[in-house]
């Protein structure tokens, strides 16, 4: 039985800022979802807010290292999709204030 | 999947001499406005020689830079051969130097720096169709790589045969050749490289998404006609062609304004940053410059003529470039020397890397230059002209500052 929660996982990718517009990825709405098994190991489903990202392979990478450093977690694994694509209608008020005035 | 360009990426050693140099040829090119009058001729040689200060050294040399990093971007593969860009930038530094000292003060080194301006060019196009057989996609902006380069080929010959022709090795036309050779680099290379990139830089920064993408498909398909009427039409002296080609290359820009307002729409961030409003202030500038343009071909009067080519150089196509160095720099810099960082210790935001008031007085020196330059041609008013250079060499000082303070964050 593993005791990883998916919000344990959210706090951990939250540690992750696109320095483009500075605000981390889960405000950004960029995390998708985030799959754990019985064995610990954890799937992360993402997109980014553009295709063609310069920062794409790193920023999976920082999502993977920082899941990698919660206690227990087993393997880690960083999907990326573009379906649904991400819009603005996905990010944190705080982030929709800031970004769109909305 | 899309795939990742990171790992593709070139040094930043490679890339920052490209930005740096062409900022001080920009420094260079507006402090030398300050000598030129607003009634001119195409045909001066001094004009000549700060055309290609401008288009060479500032223009291509940034664009040559910024396509080192944006290639395997675009493409998604890396580079055929990268280390190449080591081999362009010391030719083409060297060329446009040879070149506008030989348009200005020594016509004997004109050949020499037009050969090595030459050289690197083709290097350059022929790194970049190499490139592009390596890449399994096709999109828009894939092809206007193909087509912009396969016409950076054309115009490098065509300035080759006018070389020839003004040494007399060569019996050709030179002022049509001179035609054909400006709207291959301008229209056929920097305007449609800039369409291509504006589709994936312009809704990347404004994080704009879901836009129909028809506008632009069509403004490519016209303008990539459109330069190789007016193309073909100059070459055999073919005048209706060139005016055919003028038209279609106009309503083909037209269908790009709409494609930009269509992303602008929806454009998510509304911060006015020195990239906006560097857009909005480049846009503007492409639309005066039409309306100008069309003015011209109503009436003939010259002065039309001069104020719609300024406002197309120096409000457009100037401005895309410095709005998006204050993207590009950074991003570059921070990729390079915080990214490793990342998890470890704090790292910089982006826009924590320039100085937000240098960038601003560099926007409005630049904005009030081009106005008042763009106006001393309109009415041929040396004061007028002379101002604009003025504001325009206090906007270069400023690029030029935080250009060399962005380069050097974090070192």
């Amino acid at each position: 039985m593993c005791d990883i929660t998916k919000e344990m996982v959210y706090d951990a990718i939250s540690t992750v800022i696109d320095p483009e517009v500075g605000f981390n990825l889960v405000e950004m709405g960029l995390i998708y979802d985030a799959i754990i098994d019985e064995k610990c190991n954890v799937h992360v489903v993402m997109t980014l807010s553009t295709q063609g990202c310069p920062l794409h392979q790193m920023i999976t990478t920082w999502v993977k290292e920082a899941v990698e450093r919660i206690e227990g977690v087993g393997e880690v694994e960083v999907e990326v999709v573009w379906e649904p694509a991400w819009n603005i209608s996905m990010a944190h008020d705080n982030v929709k204030k800031a970004l769109a005035g909305m | 999947m899309k795939a990742v360009s990171s790992d593709f990426a070139p040094p930043l050693k490679l890339i920052s001499p490209f930005f740096s140099t062409g900022v001080v040829f920009y420094l260079l090119a507006m402090g030398a406005l300050l000598f030129f009058a607003p009634d001119f001729t195409y045909a001066q040689t001094d004009v000549a020689g700060w055309v290609h200060l401008f288009l060479l050294g500032f223009v291509m040399m940034i664009i040559f830079g910024a396509m080192a990093q944006l290639i395997p971007v675009v493409l998604e593969t890396g580079h055929a051969v990268v280390d190449v860009y080591y081999v362009i930038f010391p030719l083409l530094l060297v060329g446009v130097a040879g070149m506008v000292a030989g348009f200005w003060l020594m016509p004997a080194l004109l050949p020499y720096g037009g050969l090595l301006v030459l050289v690197a060019m083709i290097i350059f196009a022929v790194e970049n169709i190499a490139t592009l057989k390596k890449t399994t996609i096709r999109t828009l902006t894939v092809d206007t790589v193909a087509w912009s380069n396969g016409y950076l080929l054309l115009g490098i010959l065509t300035g080759f045969a006018i070389a020839l022709g003004l040494s007399g090795d060569l019996a050709v036309n030179v002022g049509l050749m001179l035609k054909a050779h400006v709207y291959a680099v301008v229209g056929g290379y920097v305007v449609l490289t800039i369409i291509g990139l504006s589709l994936i830089l312009i809704p990347m920064f404004s994080l704009a998404h879901g836009f129909d993408e028809k506008p632009i498909r069509i403004a490519f398909k016209l303008v990539v006609a459109g330069v190789g009427v007016v193309f073909f039409g100059a070459l055999f002296g073919v005048e209706w062609l060139m005016y055919l080609g003028y038209a279609v290359n106009t309503v083909g820009i037209l269908f790009y304004l709409w494609q930009i307002w269509l992303i602008a729409k929806l454009t998510v961030r509304k911060e006015l940053d020195i990239w906006a409003k560097s857009m909005i202030f480049a846009f503007g500038s492409l639309i005066l410059s039409i309306v100008l343009g069309v003015l011209f071909f109503l009436s003939g009067k010259n002065n039309l003529l001069h104020a719609s080519v300024w406002f197309l150089l120096m409000g457009f196509i100037a401005s895309m470039i410095t709005g998006h160095l204050y993207k590009i720099v950074p991003f570059l810099v921070w990729f390079e020397r915080f990214a490793p960082l990342v998890g470890k210790k704090k790292v910089p935001m982006l826009h924590e890397m320039y100085s937000k008031e240098g960038a601003s007085m560099m926007f409005w020196f630049t904005a009030a230059g081009v106005v008042l330059g763009g106006a001393g041609l309109l009415v041929v008013n040396d004061t007028l002209f002379k101002a604009g250079a003025s504001f325009l060499f206090m906007g270069a000082v400023f690029l030029f500052v935080t250009m060399r303070k962005m380069l050097a964050y974090g070192k």
